[in-house]
């Protein structure tokens, strides 16, 4: 047995057996493991990498002028997040359990007294711990070098961004725990969160489009389905939050602005909540009903 | 009394108004001016305009009627309900804070004679008239000044007809609160000519229209919230210089007209239902530099402008940044030179509405081209124009341009893929939209100054509160670390 399960078992018995201290004590741990894992290291490179890049050439391009507004800085820093974050949540949150299951680390994890309940969430949380440091240090890093660069960016639009880019990492977090729980082995469940990653920032997006252009989809029905897709939910978002309007997003987002005035960032934030919230709860029950082997 | 010294005081200081005049002043006004109010205008006898309002029948009128061509006169301050007629040339200043109401009806000021100055009013509640054109003050004969009145709910604001050589100065417009179909221009000028119009702030209006006026001279105004920021139709000759035009639904729309430049304005954020920065249709020999024009929904938005091919369309040493479209073209446009610009930043920079390309515009003059932020060549030997040509050859633009709705999905990674495959496979690669020759390698310098930019401190100190949460999360897994290896030896 690992020392990690060791060191679980003595924090478990050490806390009081209440779910919330068996919950933090889980998440602790699978906060620690994932800090050291080395894919998360990468990928916190790579987003930190693309994050500078794309802050240095675009503030290198405009600084001189002054000018600010919505530009090419937060439209290339929306894309990064919606490249890498939720890679980087999906194919964590597959690894979780999955892992755990191959390795035999569940079957000793599910003889502590804790139940599966506590185990996703302790799970889902540690992880969504790490999400937030990664995100975080590489949005500050870039509103750090905007900042050196000329700094054309105002500082409410990092914020905005990286809270929104937390919620996007929640959400995906969720659908990689699900895929997770479902999964017998940690390949399938890891190539399942690759592949739906690349169904959700690419195919839905791609299937809209040809959508419209074939079936001259109405406006309405384009935004709803675009809304239904927690990375547009986010981008989307992230637009309102920085212009107060999504008149930028074409007739579309005129007519969702037109359509549904105040009640926008409520369903953005539907949409990425919902994302989060069912398919947890979703693995929740499916671990709660499958053998921990 | 107060109020009668200090008519007297006027009266002494001015010895053109006729003695006649200041005891009738000061005899009818004090009294009026102790209550604050005048009788109804309706009790009052003589002249009435169209709507049936008595015009001149109170103080004010009162003293016009008694003044004679060329007199000065000084309005003590007060508030006075009336609508006046100003039938002889004479000079109407306030004197403190003058107040002509006009209660919600008809006009207010009418100025029938030339050579009349009408200075430091309020002016204010007009009627709301359409039909009637309701205007604050409205002139009717040359060489009129308008000098540092308020006009305030009003319809219409200055209205200006077949009244040339005006000058209209630092007048503060401000339009009723009503929807934008119901409300009246700020300014109108109709076969004005060689009017003055500057250091004007025009709010919540309709348009500031100029019609059938020429060499007409607009500088220095400021206007936001309006739907066109200076509109003209068949104005030729107009130069329209150092504006701010913020918050329209168009900056300047130019219709009809030939010969107007446009200099050193700025444009910002006009992003009302059409929302250009500046908009010409079927408009001749204008030229367009110096401008900023920023954050619009269109930066220019070029509909058969020029008209004719006597002299090709100038866009030049503009800042053009951050709209969503810099430049919008309808398909049919020729005849543009577009050169020394700055590009920057536009989600979309060059658009051509519909289909089309714009190979009857050259985006280079003297072998200098533009600045473009999203040019991806090099400049190898540092002559500051890039070594190959910036072509616009984008697949998803291409497709927005034919589809608009398509722009909800705008800055999507599938964006990339769609740009990605238009490049890779040539049999779906797009015709270049449009061609510059001589791209600049480092931005123009633009005459107008550039807006104040965010503090570079605040978005330091996010970056830092930002990066701060994720080394306390690692943080917090090293501690927990450390409690599990202490409780462990304790064990």
């Amino acid at each position: 047995m690992s020392a990690t399960a060791l060191e679980t078992r003595e924090a478990v018995e050490a806390h009081a057996p209440g779910m919330i201290s068996n919950v933090l004590t889980l998440a602790w741990r699978e906060l620690r493991d994932a800090l050291r894992a080395r894919s998360f290291l990468l990928y916190s490179l790579a987003f930190l990498a693309l994050g500078l890049g794309v802050s240095y050439v675009s503030a290198a391009s405009t600084g001189s002028l002054g000018l600010s507004g919505f530009g090419r800085t937060t439209a290339g820093l929306i894309n990064i997040v919606l490249l890498v974050v939720p890679l980087m949540a999906l194919s964590t949150g597959a690894g979780a359990i999955a892992g755990d299951r191959e390795r035999g680390m569940l079957l000793f994890l599910l003889a502590q007294p804790v139940s599966r309940l506590e185990v996703v969430l302790g799970k889902y949380l540690g992880l969504a711990g790490a999400l937030v440091a990664c995100i975080t240090l590489g949005l500050g890093a870039c509103s750090l070098v905007l900042a050196l660069q000329g700094g054309a960016t105002e500082p409410r639009t990092m914020l905005w961004l990286a809270g929104l880019s937390i919620l996007l990492a929640l959400s995906m977090l969720s659908v990689g725990v699900l895929v997770s729980a479902l999964a017998r082995r940690a390949s399938v469940a890891v190539g399942t969160g690759v592949f739906l990653w690349l169904a959700l920032v690419f195919v839905s997006d791609l299937g809209i489009m040809a959508g419209t252009l074939a079936m001259r989809l109405p406006v309405k029905s384009l935004f709803l389905a675009t809304l239904c897709n927690p990375l547009q939910a986010f981008k989307m978002w992230a637009l309102h939050s920085i212009d107060a309007s999504i008149d930028v997003l074409g007739p579309a987002g005129l007519y969702a602005m037109d359509t549904y005035h105040d009640a926008l960032p409520w369903m953005f934030g539907a949409s990425l909540i919902g994302w989060i919230v069912v398919p947890l709860l979703l693995a929740v029950v499916v671990f709660s009903k499958r053998s921990p082997v | 009394m107060n109020a009668t010294r200090s008519i007297l005081a006027t009266a002494s200081r001015l010895g053109v108004i006729g003695a006649c005049m200041v005891g009738f002043g000061s005899l009818r006004l004090a009294p009026a001016l102790a209550q604050d109010t005048m009788p109804p205008p309706s009790e009052g006898p003589g002249v009435r305009d169209a709507a049936g309002v008595a015009l001149n029948a109170g103080v004010i009128g009162r003293l016009i009627n008694a003044a004679k061509p060329g007199d000065t006169i000084l309005v003590p301050a007060g508030a006075y309900r009336e609508h006046i007629r100003v039938d002889r040339p004479l000079s109407l200043i306030a004197q403190g804070r003058v107040v002509i109401d006009g209660m919600g009806s008809g006009d207010i000021v009418e100025i029938a004679a030339p050579n009349v100055t009408f200075r430091g009013f309020i002016v204010r509640d007009t009627g709301i008239d359409l039909d009637k054109e309701n205007a604050a003050i409205r002139v009717l004969a040359d060489h009129a000044v308008i000098e540092n009145n308020t006009l305030e709910d009003i319809l219409f604001g200055i209205d200006l007809k077949q009244a040339p050589d005006a000058i209209v100065r630092g007048n503060f417009i401000g339009g009723k609160d009503l929807d934008i179909a119901r409300r009246g221009d700020g300014l109108r000028l109709w076969r004005s000519d060689r009017a003055l119009v500057e250091r004007n702030t025009i709010h919540d209006g309709r348009d500031a229209i100029l019609w059938y006026s020429q060499n007409v001279t607009v500088r220095n105004n400021t206007s936001r919230r309006c739907r066109y920021g200076f509109h003209l139709m068949y104005s030729d000759d107009v130069l329209i210089e150092n504006n701010e035009l913020t918050h329209n639904s168009v900056g300047v729309y130019l219709m009809y007209s030939k010969g107007v430049a446009l200099r050193g304005n700025r444009l910002l954020a006009n992003r009302g239902p059409s929302g250009y920065g500046i908009g010409l249709k079927e408009t001749d020999q204008f030229s367009i530099t110096d401008n900023l024009i920023a954050g619009n929904r269109a930066g220019v938005y070029l509909d058969g402008s020029p008209f004719t091919n006597l002299k090709p369309g100038d866009i030049s040493h503009n800042t053009i940044a951050c709209n969503d479209v810099g430049l919008t073209f309808l398909p049919s446009v020729k005849g543009n030179v577009i050169a020394a610009n700055n590009f920057v930043d536009n989600i979309e920079q060059v658009c051509v509405s519909g289909r089309g390309e714009l190979t009857g515009n050259e985006f280079a003059a003297k072998d200098r081209g533009n600045f473009w932020t999203d040019y991806a060549g090099y400049d190898a030997d540092r002559d500051g124009i890039g070594d190959f040509a910036h072509e616009s050859v984008t697949l998803f633009e291409n497709l927005l341009d034919r589809e608009p709705k398509l722009r909800l999905l705008l800055f999507s990674p599938a964006q990339q893929a769609i740009e990605f495959v238009g490049r890779a496979i040539p049999a779906i690669r797009p015709e270049p939209k449009f061609f510059d020759p001589a791209p600049l390698t480092s931005p123009v310098r633009v005459a107008t100054n550039s807006s104040p930019a965010p503090s570079r401190l605040a978005l330091a100190i996010s970056g830092l509160g930002l990066a701060s949460v994720s080394s306390l999360v690692y943080l917090a897994s090293r501690a927990f670390s450390l409690t599990i290896r202490r409780k462990g030896t304790v064990a």
